[in-house]
């Protein structure tokens, strides 16, 4: 994925929240950001290679 | 041995039905209409022993019985004679020609229904490219997969020359193919004498070629073991779809890799800055983690399907929230109440809901039933960061009512104004790190237990864990006296002051005004303690306040706490205290009015009885405006710089000289009581907060 598609809290929110339910307990922000720029790491860098 | 008598004609259907129970029982387990096959010589060999006949005649009895028979079909294979027979009954070969599918209905129907426009059926427009999106796969099953998948890797190439040996056999081989003399029924699906053509083709390999596909048509299976032959066995191969022919390939050398980021790895937030996925996740972190935090905080608040929820700094999605139900509510309400204090959550799970932390979804508890009463107008969250406190309607307020939460946030107004000079920068960090600091009560806090929030008291107690939290309730335990006090501390709203409230009754019973008190941080962050130096017993006669008749009055008063005997208001000092009037709450915030008053009742008369004017000190001002409301020294300053009537003595610093305006007439009473009514009313009402009203309390 090209990076300047992504809308930062919008973009693959999706598996952020498959990734706070398969936890199975709640997150502070910073885990939860933590997680959420991993995500948005793995999808630019999927992509690209 | 004894010769059998001859079998009679009529035997005959007596013993083909024999042999068709004989197979049927063989075929026990095959379907219905699977053929089960058999040879005349086993059947003769097994009906000759058990009939004790001869095998020729057997024999030709078995073939005469069976030919005539229409449960069986006769086979000649070779010089081998095969009857076939089904479980039910004769063997009818399978038809698969696919005359009644659904395709065909589909697009071939027998009443077709008229169509007027061939666009309804035929899309002209071409189809949109179905993206397939990725789906999340926890980072546990992916290191799994990819261990395996590099073990199979690893399987594959040490056995690869092993598959090679069977594909190089060739294809003239000889297989003998030995009938097994036992009673033995084949299913059509195994390997029959048509197993060599099944074979992979003969290839052979130069050199050791990577053959991950071999070429089989036919499915064998492990019944192949029966099949003697002189060479070494085939290794069982998994049937897989036909692959290109294996011909000698050189190795294929991987491709080479593409370069990383090609694409761009920058995205930019909505303020235009720019952040690069290339960095360490640390990195991004360190360098822009509270800018991220706000920005996703805030999206995910603006989630309009509100699929992640939040309390405080923790967040779940809202489909594992537990549901509480108005009976669930009910009973926590009854709960707080019947203990008559706020509860903490994790006494809450453990009482009313009987769940522990052992179970797995307790987590999950925690955060929900937080979630669901922060969204009650019955509970408030008086918790701090780390500790959940609830408190609900009706719970016995928590100070008493003897001052107006509205009136309190405007007697301490004057620290949100900047007015706030209990320590300095440096004093704040010390009592931030040591969780302890000290301070003199004056008379004010002394009479209604409340402290005023200031600077160092900030310093001191935790943060509102919530954004629009009010207030939160603290415990003070004194180590002295084996007490616990709750406090509550009501945070600045706006331009209102914030306060403590709660330790009244703990003041009346071991201090006076001007004691000398310490605060210390406790274990846990609603934990403190409250303390004093002890000292030698003293008796005074100390300013106290008659509620009843709303006086001013000196008492004998004994203690055993170290004072500031600066503040100390005892009647040899400060023996015009009680002429101070007792104003109303409501008027008590006129910081102007009552200082002017202070400075009549304390000042040293250096006038006349026509033209009044006094002598006072700056200490004597605070000491006296302390005993009707709080205040500061930097206030009282700001307040005497802004008064005309004051003015200072240069020669005596720190003192002044008040000169009253002429109070010409009782209308001006009239004209300020009428004020004060009129002004009343338009107070700027307390904010109310969007989630967990509160309810109905003492503010107004």
């Amino acid at each position: 994925m090209d990076a300047k598609m992504i809308t930062f809290g919008e973009t693959a929110t999706d598996k952020l929240l498959q990734w706070l339910r398969s936890s199975g307990e709640p997150k502070d922000i910073d885990e939860l950001l933590r997680q959420y720029l991993v995500i948005l790491s793995k999808l630019v860098m999927e992509d690209s290679e | 041995m004894t010769a059998a008598p001859p079998l009679e004609a009529t035997d005959q259907h007596a013993l083909a039905d024999e042999i068709f129970r004989l197979m049927v029982a063989q075929g026990s387990l095959f379907a219905f209409d699977a053929p089960i096959r058999q040879s005349l010589a086993n059947l003769t060999t097994f009906m000759a022993q058990t009939h004790q006949r001869d095998e020729a005649a057997m024999a030709a009895a078995l073939d005469a019985a069976l030919r005539d028979d229409a449960r069986f079909i006769r086979e000649q294979l070779d010089d081998q004679v095969i009857f076939v027979t089904s479980r039910q009954g004769a063997y009818v070969p399978r038809n698969d020609a696919d005359t009644h599918s659904f395709k065909q209905r589909l697009h071939e129907p027998d009443y077709p229904l008229p169509v007027d426009d061939i666009s309804v059926v035929v899309s002209t427009s071409r189809p949109a490219i179905t993206t397939v999106e990725p789906v999340f796969i926890s980072d546990y099953w992916q290191i799994q997969a990819n261990e395996v998948f590099a073990a199979e890797d690893q399987e594959a190439e040490g056995h690869s020359i092993m598959e090679v040996a069977p594909v190089a056999l060739e294809s003239d081989v000889p297989i003998e193919v030995e009938v097994v003399p036992e009673l033995v029924a084949e299913h059509e699906l195994l390997v029959e004498p048509e197993l060599p053509a099944a074979l992979p083709e003969p290839v052979v390999a130069a050199e050791p070629v990577q053959i991950s596909e071999p070429e089989f048509v036919a499915a064998p299976e492990p019944e192949v073991a029966p099949v003697v032959a002189e060479l070494p066995t085939p290794p069982v191969v998994e049937p897989v779809a036909v692959a290109p022919p294996p011909a000698p390939e050189p190795e294929v050398a991987p491709p080479a890799p593409r370069p990383l980021y090609e694409r761009a790895a920058v995205f930019t937030l909505p303020d235009g800055m720019s952040i690069d996925l290339r960095r360490p996740i640390d990195e991004i972190i360190a360098e822009h983690g509270s800018l991220l935090r706000q920005a996703l905080n805030e999206k995910i608040e603006q989630d309009p399907l509100r699929r992640i929820v939040s309390f405080g700094s923790r967040f779940f999605p809202d489909a594992n929230v537990i549901n509480l139900g108005k009976n669930d509510l009910r009973k926590i309400r009854d709960y707080i109440t019947e203990r008559g204090e706020p509860l903490l959550d994790s006494e809450l799970i453990a009482d009313v809901f009987y769940h522990n932390a052992r179970q797995s979804d307790y987590e999950g508890w925690l955060f929900s039933i937080n979630y669901r009463l922060y969204r009650e107008k019955d509970f408030e969250f008086v918790g701090v960061e780390g500790v959940n406190l609830w408190s609900a309607k009706g719970l016995p307020a928590i100070g008493g009512k003897r001052i107006k939460a509205a009136e309190m946030g405007q007697l301490t107004s004057y620290l949100v104004e900047g007015f706030d000079d209990s320590a300095e920068h440096e004093d704040l960090e010390r009592i931030a790190v040591e969780g302890s600091m000290t301070l003199t009560l004056p008379f004010f806090s002394w009479e209604y237990g409340v402290l005023p929030l200031n600077a160092s008291l900030q310093a001191l107690l935790p943060k509102p864990a919530l954004v629009d939290q009010r207030s939160s309730v603290l415990r003070f335990d004194s180590p002295q006296h084996y007490t616990t006090t709750l406090v509550e501390v009501r945070y600045p709203t706006g331009n209102r002051g914030g306060w403590l409230q709660g330790l009244e009754e703990f003041f009346h019973e071991h201090l006076v005004p001007g004691a000398v008190i310490t605060l210390t941080r406790g274990n846990e962050p609603h934990l403190f303690s409250i303390s004093y130096e002890e000292a030698e017993e003293r008796e005074e006669r100390i300013l106290t306040l008659d509620e009843k008749k709303n006086k001013l009055g000196f008492t004998n008063l004994t203690y055993y706490s170290t004072v500031n005997p600066d503040v100390v208001p005892i009647q040899a000092r400060f023996g015009r205290l009680n002429r101070l009037k007792s104003f109303p709450m409501g008027e008590r915030r006129k910081a102007e009015m009552l200082l002017e008053h202070v400075a009549e009742v304390m000042g040293e008369q250096i006038g006349t009885r026509e033209a009044p004017r006094y002598a006072l000190s700056l200490d004597d001002i605070f000491t006296a405006f302390n005993v009707l409301r709080p205040g500061t020294c930097a206030l009282m300053q700001h307040l005497i710089a802004q008064n005309e009537q004051f003015i200072a003595d240069d020669a005596n610093p720190g003192a002044f000289f008040f000169t009253p305006a002429i109070n010409t007439a009782d209308d001006d009473e009239d004209e300020e009581d009428d004020m004060q009514k009129s002004d009343l009313p338009l107070d700027p009402q307390p904010t109310r907060r969007r989630y967990g009203v509160r309810y109905a309390d003492d503010d107004e």
